[in-house]
């Protein structure tokens, strides 16, 4: 398969530019208002349109797209071959010039190439990358835009614990004022058991009297992080929301002497055993929750994780429910996971979420809040985790010099964007 | 003084067992009860007592309401899920035996099947100390009773060398015994241990084939006291103990944390009031009717009411020591597993009818049988004899 792909890959390349034919409608203020309306954009462009809106021009709109995209034949053999994962990566647009309102346009798409096979967190997959290109009447170019994406072999997993990824996640424990000692720990990277103050038993779930000398005050002692697998089992059915089974759950004896429950990660579920030594290691649920868990004793410390500094937040905007569909069919996307979410959510997504149209407007909305007079030349954009309804998107831009921005914009999973923005300042 | 042979079970009723009844929870509790009313050879106009499970949806009030009850002396109900089956008989008996009320019905209904399931996975645990309980198990994605029970089965197996084929044997005795019960819903539908072994993992250790269906349904069950009982149709299945228990560092169904998980220290108080109340052993019951949710608890209830020791109920249940032929026949009409999951009272309903000699499966000489309920959970128990 990979000689086809890479020998189809060049046949590709070698035909060049594809007419696209003429956007469905002039640069016009009505389209451009809908669109700063919706993102949010306070400038007033007056007689130019933004420039992250380029691509808005030569979308079809709510029609049936005629033709395939010019990468059409790499990907429907990626998919024949088990490749069935995609996700976007990249788009960069490089502008020429603003285009203005009255210009007619027109657009044509060009193969760009294959390269693969790469191992990346999603799986094994080769990255597919495509041009589409915008010429005014004249037939000068206007702007490029560079499209990539990566179509994967999903991954097959082995050790399963891994919560599905996309949102909160759902299991989240009560606490109330007998249990907050343990969550706080929890936080700050420990393991507490709660230690009666008068006679010093030790116990696991804590509770507000002792049961062996009935004193109520208690502190706790940090536990070792060391302990055995008193018993265990492997989660195949029913489904349970945020989990991927099969997956480990294990009543684990610590040293101390008390038990705890949590799940073993960090090894097939097939090689875990009773009597089998763990250590404790934390598992970051979500922004919110993390949980003890626990990994083979004999499986090597992790690297501790650079501190995660959340950068402050330039600019904060709420991603509801109107900000997702107003923003996508204001870029005239109208794939359903933009809109709909009974369908997104059958597709097997948490909930609508911000198209990359808008993300790039947004990116251009950051870097212009930063330079406001400036005039944007590229905006290269590496795609992360999906912006969901419901989120918060804060955008942090940093100035590297005096013509290059960077622009971060997080949700709560982690990041949605990380940009490079070119530009420069008019006399 | 103590309620052994006070009352008795004089009346049994049930809708029947279906995986979608079409019908409210509240119309098969009245159903249930208005039959086991009638078998009772009374009206609901002599009820003056009513006691379910605080999981069931119906309210005392309201099927006394259903049933035209003019008044009630005496309700109550019985926590922890399906322990509370031989609970509600407890608390008849005791109102009876004190005066408290003269005819009490003990009833569960529920589309358990075709409405909320209980073997989905549980999203939280309810408030105050529940919640707080169930906060040190769900957030690891242990959410379901069969992943519950899975727990302690592993144990059992690590402790004894009990292996997957002994849990499979219960499997295959209960769904031989709903073959020839044309009330259960696998009627004509037996097993053999091949299917059970080669049946798709729930949770490791536990196969489908070892838990028990969901089912909708309701089952009531009539309880007076001794000396009325003399005058109404069916032979009485008096009621020799009734018992309630639970076991230290007790839990809803997560009680790892203090002693031996390859046990069911709950069941095991309860056993020994129920021995010690009647005044019985395990050798004088005929039968049992053991609570069969998940075959695992099957095997560690007959250790903990002294059917046989500690690690030796895999020996107990080869050759086909529970089968109705056995040297004690378990859940004659097949238990949950067969013929249908009504929390345990339609457990009870068979404990009465092999008193009375009209099983579908019926053992010879029944003189005492045993019945349990829900375990791994706070739990119950009675012995129901013939004699009286």
């Amino acid at each position: 398969m990979h000689d086809e792909l890479l020998a189809l890959a060049d046949r590709l390349a070698a035909r060049g530019e594809q007419d696209g034919g003429p956007c469905p409608d002039a640069v016009n203020p009505a389209m451009i208002r809908n669109w700063t309306q919706a993102l949010g954009d306070p400038r007033d462009w007056d007689d130019v349109a933004p420039p992250a809106m380029i691509q808005v021009w030569s979308m079809p709109g709510l029609v049936e797209q005629k033709g395939g995209s010019v990468a059409e034949e790499p990907l429907r053999l990626l998919d024949a071959h088990g490749y069935t994962g995609v996700v976007a990566t990249n788009c960069e647009q490089t502008y020429d010039r603003y285009v203005k309102v009255g210009e007619r346009l027109s657009s044509r798409m060009r193969f760009g190439g294959v390269t693969g096979p790469k191992k990346t967190a999603m799986g094994e997959g080769y990255f597919v990358t495509w041009y589409q290109s915008w010429y005014d009447e004249a037939g000068e170019r206007v702007a490029e835009m560079l499209f990539r994406v990566l179509k994967f072999q999903p991954r097959k997993r082995t050790g399963g614990n891994v919560p599905s990824k996309g949102g909160k996640y759902p299991l989240r424990p009560a606490v109330g004022p007998d249990t907050r000692f343990f969550w706080d720990g929890v936080d700050a990277g420990e393991l507490r058991v709660q230690k009666c103050g008068a006679c010093g038993a030790l116990r696991h779930p804590p509770g507000p009297m002792c049961p062996k000398c009935h004193a109520t005050e208690r502190g706790y002692v940090v536990a070792g992080g060391r302990g055995t697998v008193h018993s265990y089992v492997v989660h195949h059915h029913p489904p349970v929301p945020g989990r991927t089974p099969p997956f480990v759950v294990a009543v684990v004896e610590l040293e101390e002497g008390v038990r705890i429950v949590g799940n073993v990660i960090g090894c097939p579920p097939e090689d875990v055993r009773v009597g089998m030594p763990v250590r404790l290691t934390f598992e970051r649920m979500d922004d919110e929750l993390t949980l003890p868990q626990w990994t083979p004793a004999d499986t090597p410390e992790p690297e501790p994780a650079p501190a995660e500094q959340a950068p402050p937040a330039d600019l904060e905007i709420e991603l509801t429910p109107t900000f997702v569909i107003a923003t996508a069919l204001a870029t005239r996307d109208f794939t359903p996971v933009h809109h709909d979410t009974a369908l997104a959510r059958a597709q097997g997504t948490r909930d609508i979420f911000v198209n990359i149209l808008t993300t790039m407007g947004v990116v251009q909305r950051a870097a212009l809040d930063a330079v406001p007079g400036a005039t944007l030349e590229t905006i290269a954009v590496r795609l992360g985790v999906p912006a969901y309804a419901g989120d918060t998107l804060r955008l942090h831009t940093d100035r590297v010099d005096g013509r290059t921005l960077r622009v971060r914009g997080a949700v709560s999973l982690g990041d949605h964007v990380t940009a490079t923005v070119t530009f420069r300042e008019d006399a | 003084m103590t309620l052994s042979g006070r009352a008795a079970i004089v009346g049994i009723g049930a809708t029947e067992f279906s995986k979608e009844s079409g019908r409210s929870e509240l119309q098969l509790a009245a159903e249930a009860c208005l039959a086991a009313v009638r078998d009772a050879g009374l009206t609901p106009a002599d009820v003056d007592g009513l006691v379910t499970f605080t999981a069931d949806a119906s309210s005392e009030i309201a099927v006394q309401r259903e049933l035209g009850v003019p008044a009630l002396r005496f309700f109550s109900r019985v926590d922890y899920g399906g322990g509370a089956a031989c609970g509600t008989v407890a608390h008849a008996a005791m109102a009876v035996a004190t005066g408290q009320a003269d005819v009490v019905v003990c009833y569960r209904a529920f589309n358990e099947r075709s409405g909320h399931r209980f073997g989905q996975a549980n999203k939280s645990g309810g408030s105050g100390s529940s919640a707080m309980e169930f906060s040190w198990h769900l957030p690891y994605g242990f959410a379901t009773p069969a992943a519950w029970v899975a727990m302690q089965a592993r144990r059992y197996m690590h402790e004894y060398g009990a292996t997957s084929e002994d849990f499979g044997r219960v499997a295959v005795a209960m769904r031989r015994h709903a073959a020839t019960n044309p009330k259960a819903w696998f009627h004509g539908r037996p097993i053999t241990l091949e299917e059970h072994q080669a049946s798709r993992w729930i949770v490791d250790p536990l196969h489908l084939l070892d838990c028990c269906q969901e089912s909708d349904g309701g089952v009531a069950l009539v309880v007076t006291g001794v000396e009325r009982a003399r005058d109404l149709p069916h032979p009485p299945a008096v009621i020799s103990a009734a018992a309630q228990g639970t076991g230290p560092d007790q839990m809803m169904m997560f009680s790892y944390y203090g002693g031996d998980i390859a046990t069911l220290p709950a069941m095991g108080t309860v056993g020994e009031t129920l021995w010690r109340q009647s005044g019985l052993t395990p050798a004088d019951v005929q039968t049992a009717v053991l609570y069969d949710h998940f075959t695992p608890f099957v095997l560690i209830q007959l250790e903990e009411l002294g059917f046989c020791g500690r690690g030796e109920a895999k020996e107990y249940v080869r050759d086909g020591g529970i089968e109705i032929d056995g040297r004690l026949p378990v859940n004659p009409h097949g238990g949950q597993l067969g013929e249908a999951y009504i929390h345990g009272m339609n457990g009870v309903a068979e404990a009465v009818r092999q008193i009375r000699g009209t099983a579908a499966n019926q053992v010879a000489d029944v003189a005492n049988v045993l019945v349990t309920a829900g375990t791994g959970v706070p739990t119950s128990g009675l012995v129901l004899s013939g004699r009286g």
